[in-house]
């Protein structure tokens, strides 16, 4: 009789998502390794800065800058002089774009090796990318039928993907920790005032850009689904059957109802853009100061931290993309009653 | 009461309004040419995701649809066909059960027929070989009988001339061969 041998043999999806994560965790526990011995390394630096006697909490804990650091000041633009602030002109281009143009070219490169090839039955990356822009597309067909997806499906997929990725890469090793400073009195560097790249999305501008050109096309779509006229009827006329003095009445209620729609649709471009901007800024903070909290555990005190900003991510990017999908439905669908 | 110069004087609503914003902007590091350069860059980054990163795959999601489409398409007109097919099949084996059917029975009956008509025809022949037989029959016995009359006769006039040593004429031979003749047939 033959002893009974244990075996355990895992799918290949899973052994190579654990070589993956082997991989991730590794790269990890030496980073934050390297790091506290970068901090034990340099005690004197926080000491040696002149301000630190007058404000010392203040100097433990920089924090991320509220403005994107400008790489490029633009046409006419320059950085600050000693007789000049700095100037910033058109085209400017800050870390925060660059890190918007990797993400794009790393999807849009992953997007083109998955269908380089095209199989009938895929596999692998196509099948990912298949599963993806198909699954989004099923998801926005079932909230905003099939005639305005077609139509409106680049616009929510680009919000969804774009979002997702950029707040996923600012969680990367680097982002917002490799850059320039000034150096102190030792010559050591303990702070990135301009740090070479930023989380896309903890950077006003961008959310807001996002949400203004989302405001533009919605205008756009309405005006396409409704007409001008009915565009300011769908604002602003009665809803409902009514008749004779009640129905003076509810125009006179819904005019003043549509004013209000007004003040909430110009609002929208803010709620959604400081929404997103808030939730990644204060994510990104969160994240440094779980690392500064304790110097020695630095690597290993924002871990779970790390992964509800995964979570945050996700959910942002659908909260955006959802809420806008919303919107626009709302203006393009026609009251049913009124065709019949 | 008019409320327009409270909201648009200097220092009204409106200008306070407009200070709030760009004092908020300002704080979150909102600047009028990034901005315009972000939305520059969001609108090339969303024409590139759209051409390079969705379209090859809605692209390829549609050829597919378009294939599952006519595949089922295809797969309802061969099952239609298949039904359509039994159906014919179905006619056509009826068609020929009926047809074999009304073979066999002419085949029966035709054979029946010739059976009856051969066995007609085979009792008439054997009626005729038994009438002929018995004429033949009879034929042979006139035959012999007349030779036995023939030879009564003679043996009778031979007799008689013997026994009665008489010579005899025309008319006593014919009158003993008459009266052989009678006790023969008698």
């Amino acid at each position: 009789m033959s002893n009974p041998v244990f075996r355990l043999r895992l799918p290949i999806a899973s052994v190579r998502w654990l070589r993956l994560f082997v991989l991730f965790a590794a790269v990890w526990i030496i980073g934050g390794l390297v790091s506290s011995v970068s901090f034990a390394q340099h005690p004197e630096i926080t000491a040696a800065d002149p301000n630190a006697h007058a404000a010392p909490h203040a100097e433990a804990h920089h924090g991320l800058s509220p403005d994107a650091p400008v790489l490029y000041h633009g046409i006419g633009g320059h950085p600050a002089t000693d007789s000049e602030p700095a100037k910033i002109g058109p085209f400017a281009a800050t870390n925060s774009m660059l890190v918007t143009w990797i993400v794009a070219i790393v999807v849009i490169a992953f997007a083109q090796y998955a269908t380089r090839r095209i199989k009938e039955i895929p596999d692998g990356a196509q099948n990912f990318w298949e599963w993806l822009v198909e699954s989004l597309h099923d998801f926005l067909e079932s909230i905003i039928g099939h005639d305005l997806v077609k139509k409106t499906f680049w616009f929510f997929a680009t919000i969804f993907i774009f979002i997702l990725f950029t707040n996923w890469a600012g969680l990367i090793p680097g982002v917002g920790t490799i850059g320039w400073g000034i150096p102190n009195a030792q010559g050591g560097l303990e702070h990135i005032s301009r740090p070479l790249f930023r989380g896309v999305n903890a950077d006003l501008n961008m959310t807001l850009a996002m949400a203004v050109v989302f405001f533009v096309c919605w205008v756009y779509w309405a005006l396409q689904a409704n007409g001008p006229g009915g565009f300011i009827l769908h604002i602003f006329g009665p809803k409902g059957d009514t008749t004779g003095a009640l129905k003076v009445l509810m125009i006179g209620v819904f005019v003043l109802v549509g004013v209000l729609e007004v003040v909430s649709i110009m609002f929208r471009p803010v709620s959604l853009s400081f929404r997103l901007y808030g939730n990644v800024f204060a994510g990104e903070n969160m994240l440094e100061s779980m690392a500064q909290i304790v110097p020695g555990l630095s690597w290993l005190i924002p871990v779970p931290f790390y992964f509800m900003e995964l979570l945050v991510g996700l959910v942002q990017a659908l909260v955006f993309m959802l809420l806008t999908a919303v919107f626009t439905l709302l203006i393009t669908q026609h009251d049913e009653k009124a065709h019949h | 009461m008019n409320y327009l110069p409270i909201l648009a004087a200097e220092g009204g609503i409106l200008d306070s309004l407009s200070e709030s914003a760009q004092r908020t902007g300002e704080t979150f590091g909102f600047n009028a040419w990034l901005f315009f350069s972000q939305i520059i860059s969001f609108c090339i980054v969303a024409f590139l995701l759209h051409k390079f990163a969705y379209k090859p795959v809605l692209n390829i999601l549609e050829v597919r649809r378009q294939k599952i489409a006519e595949g089922l398409l295809n797969a309802e007109k061969i099952k239609q066909q298949l039904a359509e097919s039994e159906v014919r099949y179905q006619e056509i084996l009826t068609k020929a059960n009926t047809e074999a059917q009304k073979m066999i029975d002419e085949a029966k009956s035709s054979a029946q027929a010739l059976a009856d008509k051969r066995a007609q025809a085979a009792i008439g022949e054997a009626e005729a070989i038994i009438a002929k037989a018995r004429e033949a029959t009879i034929a042979e016995r006139q035959r012999e009988l007349a030779e036995l009359k023939k030879e009564v006769t003679r043996l009778v006039i031979d007799t008689t001339s013997k026994v009665t040593g008489k010579v005899l004429n025309q008319d006593d031979q014919r009158r003993l061969s008459e009266e052989a003749a009678r006790e023969v047939a008698a």
